[in-house]
């Protein structure tokens, strides 16, 4: 499933228009965004966590020619799933 | 970093302040949207969300692990794992 079909999904099930419904699902991926990269956590009751780690930047080699490159820090979400979302998944 | 949280409720919040809806709507349709977003993952196996990035449900075979209290060897049945792969608006969006 994608974006689009989630959109029309929500408008179905819930009587939406689909302007109407492609706005929700917007601002819902949005919120969850825009905390991410204020750097905080994101927890969501039945589905999972996000949360941000930080990597520091490294000078490693490019294994192939052996030069050095610099690795820049970066910042990476991770997801982990909640317990209902793992039971859903595997029931 | 902040060490805010964002929840449910907070998300609610933020559809509120950019929607005509009222709360108790918005409440169902955050719901709604998850319940969708759990089936996708259970029934594709993957939930693209452009943009954000893609969850994908992929299965773990059978293993042998062990309790390491009591040492007792134990088989781990084969299950289906969630994971998270962020696309690349995203991650220019964390690293400006």
């Amino acid at each position: 499933m994608n974006k689009s079909e989630l959109i029309k999904a929500l408008a179905e099930k819930k009587k939406l228009h689909v302007d109407d419904s492609t706005k929700i699902v917007s601002a819902f991926v949005d919120s969850i965004k825009e905390a991410l990269v204020r750097g905080d956590r994101v927890e969501i009751r039945g589905f999972g966590s996000f949360k941000i780690k930080d990597y520091s930047g490294y000078t490693g080699r490019n294994p192939k020619t052996g030069d050095m490159v610099k690795v820049k820090p970066k910042k990476l979400p991770f997801f982990r799933p909640g317990k209902e979302l793992k039971e859903f998944i595997n029931g | 970093m902040s060490g805010q949280t964002l929840t449910k409720a907070g998300i609610v919040d933020y559809l509120y302040e950019k929607t005509d809806k009222n709360r108790a709507e918005i409440k169902e349709m955050v719901e709604t949207i998850l319940e969708i977003m759990k089936q996708a993952v259970k029934n594709d196996h993957a939930l693209l969300v452009s943009g954000f990035g893609k969850f994908e449900a992929y299965d773990k075979k059978a293993r042998k692990g062990r309790n390491p209290q009591t040492n007792e060897t134990i088989t781990l049945p084969p299950r289906k794992v969630v994971v998270f792969r962020l696309s690349r608006k995203f991650r220019s969006e964390l690293n400006p």
